[in-house]
């Protein structure tokens, strides 16, 4: 009687289960899929100038990309930048997550809150921040003029620096709470049973804790890579007019040049990049968790 | 039937309320709460400009009417997209789209706006027959000149910028890329439509480092701590940079000064149009377009607006220097816009 209730149970999830996505699956198509697919329309048409956008089906804003050398520099800056903050990102975030994830403190939510504190702040109200603090006459330059190690300020902000500094103080918080939800799951006495067999605490580090958080690591690197791939007010507040990454750039042909259909082709370019560059690392680092 | 229904005989519905205590705000002599007309979205740049709107002609104006002025407010580049997104939709989500001349004039192309009509905007009959355009009403105008500061220099032309001794003091605004494009092709043989002798001034004047920041207000900050000595920029903002305590002068190139009409349109698929055309009339009222002026530096577009003549002679030009004019040829703009943005991402500024 059991097997027949839980074979009639498990028939009607069956047949409930399908209609359970269906709200979410109508919800992504019309707000994602459909919207994409318009995009893809767009970057087959032709721009002419003066005429906006003229229907065509053509590949030419894909060859335009391939074969112009400021763009090629454009998508690689971009995946510099985010390959920087990414490998930056998660080592400055292990120790933290570690950390949290292993403290008993009474005072543990408060400081998963400080870690989380500047996601309640915008992006560009945190790159106006980085601005104050890394401009000529900001807090930086004052400090290194009062202290005297430098007469003329030395130039901090439009630089790439700037915004690798101004990426990550977005993106930490994301890889913390990643790690730090991974971390908590791995049993402490399997690191107190390492040390107690003689293992040096980097040993334990690396040959126990680490490959026991790589799921986390994966995660939190997959994040805040896609996030970093597709920065916008950073690398346009902190890294002036003269740095360019992928979304300004996207930006700029869609709403200062009114050239829709290049502009889409960018978004696909960067969209195809970060997506294959994901996979790939997912795939190694997984692939590296097997062994 | 309430208590009070029962007891007095008397029904009180909530129109006979309303009528009732109307009719006794006449009676007394009280003001009557303006019948709300609606709303009107607009869509402007925000800061001073759309603090002066709410203040000029917002509040003494469309109030009184019982309109409900709703601001769509960003930079030009995305309304601009947003205009076009919603070309073909039947149901737009701004009312009035305010633009520079050269914006305007390229949304215009897309046949977005309705044309204006001079019975829903009588104002219009006042506006300066140069500045006149059938798809907007230009509502303030400036123009391009070369703003310094005259502690450090005294430039007459955008020549003079070419001068190893400013290596590193001049300074751009990324968005003016067109006029500053513009201001280097007509110092070496250009025209207004012909910027592409601009390409080897700007080429040569690279040698001396200028710096392009990315918004009018770093380049300010900049003037300020004297980073930068000078800029192109309409004399309008180096009025308020200037009264912001900023040491700045403005002066018209020897090559002339280039208008910048600020216009105002009313899209073809507005939802409130009646409230759009009321929206560009209060625009063009003389009292606040004076007032704009003082503030903002802007001149304004229509002949019964009477400026003091201190301001009239810090913020507008000269007969000599309206003379020489540079009057932009917006076909040539339109058509070559990508491609000059394309140079000066990738060569100027690269």
């Amino acid at each position: 009687m059991s097997v027949a209730f839980e074979e009639a149970a498990g028939g009607r999830r069956r047949s409930v289960a399908p209609a359970l996505v269906g709200p979410a699956t109508i919800l992504v198509v019309l707000v994602l899929v459909l919207p994409m697919a318009i995009l893809f329309r767009y970057s087959l048409n032709q721009f002419v100038p003066g005429q906006f956008m003229v229907e065509a089906v053509t590949i030419a804003n894909y060859v335009r990309f391939f074969t112009d050398i400021y763009y090629i520099n454009v998508l690689w800056t971009t995946v510099q930048v985010a390959i920087a903050c990414t490998v930056i990102s998660l080592v400055l975030a292990f120790p933290v997550a570690y950390f949290l994830a292993r403290t008993t403190s009474r005072f543990k939510s408060i400081l998963v809150i400080l870690a989380v504190f500047p996601l309640m702040v915008g992006n560009v109200v945190r790159a106006a921040g980085w601005m104050v603090v890394l401009g000529n006459d900001g807090v930086v330059n004052a400090v290194l003029r009062w202290i005297g190690l430098v007469e003329e300020p030395v130039k901090l902000l439009y630089t790439p620096t700037a915004v690798i500094i101004g990426i990550i103080a977005v993106v930490l918080p994301y890889m913390i709470l990643t790690l730090q939800s991974v971390l908590e799951g791995i049993d402490y006495s399997v690191e107190e049973a390492a040390l107690n067999l003689g293992a040096k605490p980097s040993t334990t580090f690396f040959r126990i804790v680490l490959p026991l958080a790589m799921p986390g690591v994966v995660a939190g690197t997959v994040l805040v890579f896609i996030l970093c791939m597709n920065a916008y007010a950073t690398p346009v507040l902190l890294g002036g007019p003269q740095f360019k990454m992928m979304a300004p750039a996207l930006y700029d042909q869609i709403a200062r040049s009114t050239n829709w259909p290049f502009g889409a082709a960018l978004a696909f370019v960067l969209m195809a990049t970060t997506l294959t560059l994901t996979i790939v690392s997912t795939t190694v680092m997984q692939r590296r968790m097997r062994r | 039937m309430s208590e009070f229904e029962r007891t007095t005989g008397m029904r009180l519905t909530r129109r006979g309320f309303l009528a009732g205590t109307g009719a006794a705000a006449l009676a007394a002599g009280l003001p009557m709460p303006a019948l709300a007309k609606g709303q009107v979205i607009v869509g402007t740049w925000g800061g001073d400009y759309q603090a002066l709107l709410t203040a000029n002609f917002e509040k003494p104006i469309l109030e009184k009417k019982g309109i409900e002025v709703i601001h769509d407010i960003s930079g030009a580049p995305p309304r601009k997209t947003k205009l076009l997104a919603e070309r073909v939709s039947r149901r737009g989500t701004m009312d009035v789209a305010c633009l520079s001349d050269i914006d305007m004039f390229e949304m215009s192309k897309q046949n977005l706006f309705d044309n204006v009509d001079p019975t829903k905007v009588p104002n219009a009959k006042n506006i300066f027959k140069q500045l006149a355009k059938p798809y907007a009403i230009p509502h303030i105008y400036s123009g391009k000149v070369l703003v310094y500061n005259p502690n450090k220099m005294s430039p007459t032309s955008f020549a003079d910028f070419l001068d190893p001794k400013y290596k590193g003091r001049i300074g751009f605004a990324d968005g003016l890329y067109m006029q500053i494009i513009e201001s280097a092709a007509l110092v070496n043989g250009g025209s207004m439509s012909n910027y592409e002798p601009g390409k080897a001034t700007l080429t040569e004047l690279k040698k001396f480092e200028p710096k392009v920041f990315p918004s009018n207000e770093t380049l300010a900050a900049a003037l300020k701590s004297e980073e930068v000595w000078a800029t192109v920029m309409w004399r309008a903002r180096g009025f308020m940079w200037k009264k912001a305590g900023i040491p700045l002068a403005t002066i018209a190139p020897k090559e002339g000064t280039t208008p910048i009409i600020f216009d105002a349109a009313v899209p073809k698929n507005a939802q409130n149009k009646d409230n759009g055309w009321a929206y560009l009339d209060a625009m063009l009222d003389p009292g606040g377009q004076v007032l704009f002026a003082d503030r903002m530096g802007y001149v304004p577009t229509v002949n019964n607006a009477k400026l003091p003549d201190d301001l009239a002679k810090e913020i507008g030009f000269t007969e000599a220097e309206q003379e020489k004019f540079n009057i932009p040829n917006y076909e040539y703009i339109a058509a070559n816009n990508a491609a000059l943005l394309e140079w000066w991402n990738k060569s100027f500024k690269a």
